[in-house]
């Protein structure tokens, strides 16, 4: 991510429409997901002895990690696509 | 001191000397040509790389908090306590959105305090202090908290208890209390830094022991989750309600879906405009190392999760549960598990990881509060050619101040929750999220607006986290009341408040014309990444690579 010498962001997401929609996606449902409690508010389906609101939780951090290290990923592309062009 | 286990006493002690040593050795690490700037006391030389800032941020997130209040409130109301997790989830996309922008803007201009931004983005000097007024105002429930948390483990294991005068009982406090304060005065942020490995390494030691071995002693998982909801199914004789909740409730008042969501969203934008957490933020070296930090954060709060549910393992164990019964404080929680459950000598590992994971964030806390005093109010108010060296100083000073008034909070509020301690400075840093997260998007917002609104919302949240009473608290009781018939956390409701008026204002004021201050900053120092701190003053810059 070096940006210091690309164009203002605006225009990379104008060029890429398809990597930004990716981005704000991914960051998107990882709040939405972790913020709708009536998905999760439940006891079943267990996973061992874990009810699901607990283990769903607990799984969630990993997935956020992932989904994160996904967006970083995209967005380093728009930053080098910045600036080949 | 007739009950202190003399084996957990020792290597509590051992580790705490040893944390002290590291404190003022921590002085010389990295050293700097010149020691008395803010750069270096307050921001570490902005050196730190990925490993560095992921512990020091760590450091900053994961303290009594964690360890004492989230367990305590799982312990007395169940479900509702897991608000914390959904909160640590949160965090990590929502500042995906707006820190590296404060981490590039900040670079560009030489900012150490978020009021700094907020100075130079909107030219105006009464937004900036209202920020740095807030910011320093939130982190004293917050850095009282950690005090509470020393407390309980220290009441735990017995020692000072057995005196009824207050400065005897709490004389190990205040003993612990004076190590932080002189090694936070003598070796800035590089003290807490260097300590964060300690506290991780013992911290993640015990916490994995903890969840793999303690279930094994109460018969499984399935036999913790089953008290759990046995118990808070069960009638409270003085309340005539459950004790508590299994699953946060599809009701509308009490531990609900809503009351969840609005704790853990309102949680979430507040703990990255807290000045501590901006601050290890901006001690970060480059901007690929604070947004890389993000994928690998998460990883602390697999713990947290795991640490709440210490407060279920306590209900499971009746010895424990009896003994909180007894104490009458709920805090006591995760002490007492462990104690009972540990060989002493892991105990005393167990606890002083707990001690030492207070004592750090409460450091980095009363640095920051420390810079924005000296910055934003001292040197921009009083005396505006104050030289580096007296900036220096003065923050040293601050920062026992801070930690003084700390103090004050923690004798003062109802402990009955002590996480009502954090969501409390959660109420009102989250009054900044409409200048500060709004202003690195967008200059739309006009400053007499922005203005207006946060003092609606520091208004009217005080006021209603005032009003809040409980069964043994007649003030300050929690941290959620209810609006339009729905329980919700204060936080949000008033920092909607704030965004309402801050719009309607800044139309109005748009209409008549009414000047919005310069800007300093441009478009583009929002996605930038030099790599060289730029000079604010000829000492001592980037001394150290």
């Amino acid at each position: 991510m070096t940006q210091a010498t690309s164009p203002p962001r605006r225009s990379a997401i104008a060029a890429h429409p398809l990597l930004s929609a990716g981005i704000a996606i991914l960051i998107a449902a990882d709040i939405f997901f972790a913020l709708y409690t009536p998905i999760y508010a439940r006891l079943t389906p267990k996973l061992g002895d874990f009810p699901f609101f607990y283990w769903y939780l607990l799984i969630f951090m990993p997935v956020t990690s992932v989904a994160l290290w996904l967006a970083t990923l995209l967005q380093r592309r728009l930053a080098d696509d910045g600036e080949a062009r | 001191m007739s009950n202190v286990n003399a084996t957990t006493f020792t290597i509590v002690v051992v580790l705490f000397l040893v944390v002290t040593g590291a404190g003022f050795a921590a002085a010389r690490w990295r050293r700097p040509q010149n020691m008395m700037h803010l750069d270096e006391w307050g921001l570490g030389g902005r050196g730190f790389g990925v490993f560095v800032t992921w512990f020091l941020l760590g450091g900053d997130l994961y303290t009594a908090y964690t360890f004492i209040a989230v367990p305590a409130l799982v312990f007395g109301s169940g479900s509702i306590g897991f608000y914390a997790v959904a909160y640590t989830i949160l965090v990590y996309p929502i500042i995906f959105i707006f820190l590296p922008r404060l981490w590039s803007v900040s670079r560009v201009h030489g900012y150490i305090t978020p009021a700094d931004f907020i100075r130079g983005r909107y030219g105006s000097r009464g937004l900036a202090l209202a920020s740095a007024f807030t910011g320093i105002l939130a982190l004293m429930p917050y850095i009282a908290l950690q005090l509470v948390g020393i407390q309980a483990v220290l009441t735990v294991m017995g020692v000072g208890s057995s005196s009824t005068n207050t400065y005897l009982k709490d004389l190990p406090l205040f003993i612990a209390f004076l190590v932080l304060a002189i090694f936070t005065y003598v070796s800035g942020l590089r003290a807490p830094a260097l300590i964060a490995f300690i506290k991780d390494t013992l911290i993640y030691l015990f916490v994995i022991v903890a969840v793999f071995y303690i279930p094994t002693r109460l018969g499984g998982w399935s036999h913790i989750f089953g008290a759990a909801q046995t118990h808070f199914a069960s009638i409270s004789p003085v309340t005539k309600k459950p004790l508590g909740t299994f699953l946060p409730t599809s009701k509308s008042i009490g531990s609900t879906r809503l009351d969840f969501a609005s704790l853990a969203l309102g949680s979430a934008v507040a703990l990255f405009l807290y000045p501590h957490a901006i601050t290890g933020t901006l001690a970060a070296k480059r901007r690929s190392t604070v947004s890389r930090n993000l994928i690998y954060l998460p990883l602390y709060s697999v713990l947290l999760a795991l640490i709440a549910l210490f407060g279920y393992m306590a209900v499971a164990d009746p010895t424990t549960a009896a003994n909180v019964k007894k104490s009458g404080n709920a805090q006591l929680a995760v002490p007492y598990l462990f104690q009972h459950m540990f060989p002493s000598w892991f105990t005393g590992i167990a606890f002083a990881g707990i001690i030492i994971g207070a004592l750090v964030p409460a450091a980095i806390m009363s640095i920051a509060a420390a810079n924005l005093f000296t910055k934003n109010i001292f040197a921009e108010f009083f005396k505006p050619d104050a030289s580096p060296e007296l900036q220096t100083k003065m923050s040293r000073w601050v920062s026992l101040v801070v930690k003084l008034g700390a103090l004050l909070f923690a004798i003062e509020l109802p402990h009955t929750f002590s996480i009502n301690l954090q969501l409390l400075g959660g109420v009102w840093i989250l009054q900044l999220a409409p200048m500060l997260i709004g202003g690195l998007f967008t200059r739309w917002f006009h400053r007499w607006a922005l203005l207006t609104g946060w003092l609606a919302g520091m208004v009217f949240g005080t006021l209603a986290a005032y009003n809040v009473s409980s069964a043994t608290a007649s003030h300050w009781a929690a941290s959620s009341d209810i609006e339009f018939g729905h329980t919700i956390y204060i936080g949000l409701s008033a920092v909607l408040l704030n965004l309402v008026i801050a719009v309607v204002l800044t139309v109005i004021l748009r209409a008549a014309r009414v000047p919005e201050g310069t800007d300093e900053t441009l478009p583009e120092q929002y996605t930038a990444d030099p790599e060289q701190a730029p000079a604010p003053a000829p000492a001592a810059v980037g001394a150290t690579p």
